[in-house]
């Protein structure tokens, strides 16, 4: 079994989706005490071991085998590619840890904490596999609490989210996949980590922005109840980081909420 | 000395050291370069002795930064594409930004104006005096990896990977905490995401 597979097995699956699935694992191990004989006075076991996030996809049996080979690696190098670009803009991101192409997976910094879909109301659903084994009530008060023991307010929150966007767009890079499911609040430093960059690619098109917004606007609406003065405060952090680039992305934006499904364009 | 174990890469143990005021830089790496050359037993022998990568601190910015090279030299390694000769060589070149082993040994590599050094063993199981056997090359004080910290020459770092104009260093100016932790993580994900860069 290849070194990676044999990590894969001793990790612990998150979650998941159709195209990958999410590991909690750690890239190396503590010494059992039959190796720990050998180790000098001055090797100190003080160091505790940081978990990384490992994103394995999969061979997919129903695609041809050269052209999963190749789309996975292509997948894997728009992903870290688009990762570092944000870093490299000051966008808030987990850094990358480890790469095998060979084998599907792409290895990133463990962000301990929660996503912004489950810190705000609505969100605290059965999602994971390990929620899935508890099956407790959930109330929207727990949400509000969570958000409250991070000592972050709503508000504030929102306006994380929309610099970090900002900062991202200014950078010409499209997440492809704004959700409060794709967000992250950092335990330790209550930063606001933008997660799941897979599906992110390069643009200067206002088009592209427009609807990157426009994707959260509908996450937001569809998993969090009274969702519109959230999502405003998204968009007033937004404008306010933008600056005069702001004017066309929200004329394009108007444009794009008007398209849409049900949405009549008879005048 | 840190000792790191890999049961992935068939039980690999992997010694890293950190050496402070090194005095003979320049005799170690003209006995690296007389090594290659010697033929036979002879020279066999001397290649096992120095059989080490040797690694200027001065260019690590953390220990993550070192563990994620050698974890993607490991796997090179296990996966048949080493690109350099040996486990040791292919850890200097995964630290490098191109694709030039020369330019990764001449810039990450034991120089003669080198004063700190990490010495990296990788080895199948556990070897008992590898602390002596490095302590024998290298004329310097072995010391913890806290001392990193103040080895690091953040200005050169930026410079190879060609940071000094990144929006993200500009809006911490100033504040050198934050701006490392920044340089570290860029440089840290480069390393890891060197195959898939190009």
């Amino acid at each position: 079994m290849s070194p990676t597979q044999q990590l894969l097995q001793s990790a612990d699956l998150i979650s998941q989706g159709a195209e990958a699935a999410i590991y909690k694992a750690y890239l190396r191990q503590l010494p059992t005490s039959g190796q720990a004989k050998n180790v000098g006075s001055d090797s100190p076991c003080h160091e505790v071991l940081e978990p990384v996030l490992l994103k394995y996809r999969f061979h997919k049996r129903y695609r041809h085998p050269s052209l999963d080979t190749s789309l996975t690696r292509q997948r894997i190098a728009g992903e870290s590619r688009a990762l570092m670009r944000c870093m490299k803009s000051g966008v808030n991101v987990p850094g990358i840890r480890m790469v095998d192409v060979n084998e599907g997976v792409l290895g990133i910094e463990w962000i301990e904490g929660k996503s912004v879909r489950q810190l705000l109301p609505g969100g605290a659903e059965l999602e994971d596999i390990d929620e899935l084994e508890e099956m407790d009530e959930v109330e929207d008060t727990d949400a509000t609490d969570a958000l409250v023991e991070y000592g972050v307010s709503r508000d504030a929150l929102m306006d994380m989210i929309g610099v970090e966007i900002a900062k991202m767009h200014s950078s010409d890079v499209i997440h492809g996949d704004l959700t409060t499911s794709n967000m992250m609040l950092k335990e330790k430093t209550r930063d606001l980590i933008l997660i799941d960059f897979g599906l992110a690619y390069y643009s200067t098109l206002v088009e592209d922005k427009a609807v990157d917004l426009y994707v959260l606007e509908r996450a937001f609406a569809s998993t969090h109840p009274d969702s519109e003065p959230l999502f405003s405060g998204v968009l007033a952090a937004y404008e306010k980081r933008m600056g005069k680039n702001w004017v066309p992305i929200k004329r394009r934006l108007d444009d794009v909420r008007l398209r849409g499904r049900k949405r009549s364009m008879v005048g | 000395m840190e000792t790191y174990y890999y049961s992935q890469f068939n039980h690999a143990v992997v010694h890293v050291a950190l050496f402070d005021d090194v005095t003979n830089s320049a005799a170690i790496r003209s006995r690296i370069i007389q090594a290659a050359r010697i033929i036979g037993v002879d020279g066999d022998t001397e290649r096992e002795a120095i059989n080490f990568a040797f690694i200027d601190a001065r260019l690590i910015s953390s220990l993550l930064h070192l563990q994620t090279a050698i974890y993607q030299a490991l796997l090179s390694e296990a996966q048949g594409q080493l690109r350099t000769k040996t486990i040791h060589s292919e850890i200097l070149w995964a630290l490098n930004p191109t694709n030039n082993i020369t330019e990764a040994i001449r810039r990450y590599g034991v120089s003669d104006a080198s004063t700190t050094l990490i010495v990296i063993r990788v080895d199948v199981s556990n070897i008992p005096d590898v602390q002596r056997r490095m302590c024998d090359i290298v004329q310097g004080s072995m010391v913890t990896f806290e001392a990193l910290k103040q080895m690091t020459d953040w200005s050169t770092i930026k410079k190879h990977y060609k940071l000094d104009a990144e929006p993200a260093l500009k809006e911490v100016q100033g504040e050198q905490d934050r701006e490392h932790a920044i340089v570290n993580n860029i440089i840290v994900s480069s390393v890891a995401m060197k195959n898939v860069m190009a």
